[in-house]
């Protein structure tokens, strides 16, 4: 095997690198890029500011858990492909403006699974299996509605290539279970008075005929997940790259493992001894992960458990600011990411928005630490 | 099953008479006036019962299960999609994946772990969700309207959809599993057509019942019904055709405001009857204990700001 074939980790460099040399490295344009994290906490913000600074365009964006990624990036007008499960930005905005404002105007194409589909997709590219079973999404639109397959996307060229390398040859299938639905009563739970489950309609789903056209109990089928690269935020990282999560994993791991690549952005680079101390506490094992950017408070203006909360106040002036005309918001969203990281965490925090108590740069960052024993900031002003 | 609910206030989170007077003067509420979204989230709470399994999505689900949990239901567990299970919530999160929603939690896992260890494992019994559009049959559209399609895989020439929404995040997982859906919508005709032009989510029958469009013949194994909590009424499947019909009124509505803002020909469940109005000590946990910054009560309906006009 030739030596420039072999994946980095293998040859023994170093997987640390300026955040600037991850992103040059591995997120090219048009790459399938995976971005971890859910909503406002543990976002990778600092890769994706990066991605803006580099100016990556035609992204193909598939993401599990909230956009406030997506959201920045298709501000700054980077994403052409999308699959996702959720578009929105939960209680502060419920659709992300800039990701529909694409979607309704023609800018992006997207696809949709339900948040257990697209997880089990990720269940499937974490163990390399061929697919994943779902029993959820019968009778809904999702299984009659393919955007990539209307695209002309799915399937392979004339070449036996893949048309797409990472878009699968079908959304969905449809199978008769072979087990008859024995797993799907288990003993303990068969329903009414006395268990938790309180239904259980496998005989009436023992006569039904959709999908197969035969009777029985029917099982989706979802492809997995192989993005080329997924980028993460972690509050720390061996410096071989063992991986440890605290505070809710949201779909970190799955994505991660999942991907050709993975860059892991970390609150603190550690020795591997220090994680390794307790390695049953650790969540990605060190071969996945490709590059480590250590990026304290890079996951601003989101929230890291157990290290600061989010950023309330810029988020309520974003989505404002989100709403003006589409040139506007996007000179906005490149003006913000400044030239590098640093500049940008000693200015942003606190400038341009109105916070309570007045403070910017890294004295408004230290102010959003978190409670130990909460894992965020209690008390914090959130007002509508 | 008999169905435990903790009724008497004094089984609830406390909350101290001066404290919320105080209260309600800073924030300029009335003390005994409730809101739009204080009486939708109280409703929401009513309808739970104690060591059931509130699986919440995001948005306004998040003040509903967490005022069941200081209210009617101190035992119900709470579930939320990022990979938490039974969190006791001392700040109304803003989001179904962050720390406030996760304190005191019994376990912290996965997104593909808590849909399969506890929602396809049964334990799910109440759906709570928020959605954009909801049919007949308690199908919810919380994707798009104006044509699903974006601009590459539309035959019409049009950009894309006409309205995007978020999409189903977790809700159609949610509502496919759970025992029983529970909605929390706001009221206007164009929000509750007859067939919803896209199904993210079935909470209900999804078509008439003991046909082959019903949830169970398309192969959703769970299921039983839903309720709908709206902003003028209850609206509960009916056991015979799984219809929704006007269950319950709220105090001061008038049915034909109810008829007029549906799209198909509402009837009256056989048991149907007056919403009983909220109770103080109801909308003082709301305020104080579920939302003090009024994140969420503080929004104001439509049908609010024109009566405020």
């Amino acid at each position: 095997m030739a030596e420039a074939t072999i994946p980095t980790f293998m040859r023994g460099k170093d997987k640390i690198m300026s955040l600037s040399d991850a992103v040059k490295t591995f997120v090219k344009k048009g790459t399938c890029i995976c971005p971890g994290g859910f909503s406002y906490t543990k976002k990778p913000f600092a890769l994706a500011r990066e991605v803006i600074r580099q100016d990556i365009k035609d992204l193909f964006v598939t993401m599990n858990g909230g956009a406030s990624i997506c959201e920045f990036w298709a501000a700054a007008g980077l994403v052409k492909l999308l699959d996702t499960t959720y578009i929105g930005l939960e209680g502060i905005q419920p659709v992300a403006y800039s990701v529909r404002r694409s979607i309704q105007d023609g800018t992006i194409d997207v696809e949709d699974y339900s948040n257990y589909g697209y997880g089990l997709r990720t269940v499937a590219g974490r163990y390399g299996w061929p697919f994943s079973p779902c029993m959820s999404e019968f009778g809904t639109s999702f299984m009659d509605n393919d955007t990539f397959a209307k695209m002309g996307l799915r399937g392979k060229k004339a070449d036996g290539s893949w048309i797409h390398p990472s878009i699968p040859p079908a959304r969905a299938a449809v199978i008769e279970d072979p087990f008859d639905g024995w797993g799907l009563r288990p003993h303990a739970f068969e329903g009414g008075d006395g268990t938790s489950n309180q239904t259980n309609a496998l005989e009436k789903v023992r006569e039904s005929t959709a999908y197969t056209g035969k009777q029985g109990v029917k099982v989706i089928l979802v492809p997995p997940i192989l993005p080329e690269v997924t980028i993460i935020l972690a509050q720390r990282v061996g410096n071989k790259g063992t991986t440890r999560i605290e505070g809710i994993l949201g779909p970190d791991a799955e994505q991660a493992i999942s991907a050709k690549y993975c860059i892991a952005q970390a609150e603190k680079i550690v020795t591997e001894e220090e994680l390794r101390a307790q390695p049953y506490s650790n969540t990605i094992a060190m071969q996945y992960v490709d590059a480590i950017v250590e990026v304290p408070y890079g996951g601003f203006p989101g929230q890291v458990p157990y290290y600061y909360d989010y950023d309330w106040d810029f988020w309520r002036a974003y989505t404002q600011i989100n709403r003006k005309d589409k040139a506007e918001v996007n000179k906005y969203i490149r003006d913000w990411v400044m030239e590098d990281e640093w500049t940008f965490l000693t200015t942003r925090p606190g400038d341009g928005y109105p916070t309570i108590t007045g403070t910017k740069g890294l004295q408004r960052l230290f102010e959003l630490r978190a409670d130990a024993t909460y894992g965020y900031k209690p008390g914090l002003a959130r007002p509508l | 099953m008999s169905v435990i609910r903790q009724s008497d206030p004094k089984g609830w989170t406390h909350v101290n008479d001066d404290e919320y007077e105080a209260y309600c003067k800073e924030k300029g509420v009335d003390p005994e006036k409730y809101t739009t979204m204080e009486l939708l989230a109280i409703a929401a709470a009513r309808q739970t019962y104690d060591f059931s399994f509130i699986f919440a999505g995001t948005g306004l689900p998040m003040i509903g299960c967490m005022m069941a949990q200081h209210t009617y239901a101190p035992n119900a567990l709470i579930i939320m999609e990022a990979g938490i299970l039974d969190p006791k919530l001392l700040e109304v999160p803003i989001s179904v994946s962050e720390a406030r929603g996760g304190y005191m939690c019994s376990t912290l896992s996965n997104m593909a772990d808590t849909f399969g260890t506890f929602a396809q494992r049964g334990f799910c019994t109440f759906g709570m969700l928020g959605g954009a559009e909801c049919d007949k049959y308690g199908n919810l559209n919380s994707t798009a309207m104006g044509g699903y399609y974006s601009k590459s895989a539309r035959d019409d020439g049009k950009t894309g959809p006409a309205v995007r929404f978020a999409g189903s995040g977790g809700a159609n997982n949610i509502a496919s599993y759970a025992d029983m859906g529970l909605a929390m919508m706001v009221q206007e005709k164009r929000r509750f057509p007859e067939v919803n032009e896209y199904v993210t989510s079935c909470t209900g029958s999804r078509g008439p019942l003991n046909t082959p469009e019903d949830r169970w013949h398309m192969g959703l194994f769970r299921g039983s019904g839903t309720t709908i909590v709206s902003d003028l009424c209850i609206f509960r499947s009916s056991p015979e055709t799984g219809e929704l019909e006007m269950s319950e009124i709220y105090p001061g509505v008038d049915e034909q405001l109810v008829i007029d803002n549906v799209s198909w020909s509402l009837k009256k469940a056989k048991d149907f009857k007056p919403f009983e109005a909220p109770k103080h000590e109801e909308i003082k946990i709301a305020r104080m204990v579920c939302d003090p910054h009024r994140i969420y009560l503080g929004r104001k309906t439509k049908r609010e700001l024109a009566a405020e006009k």
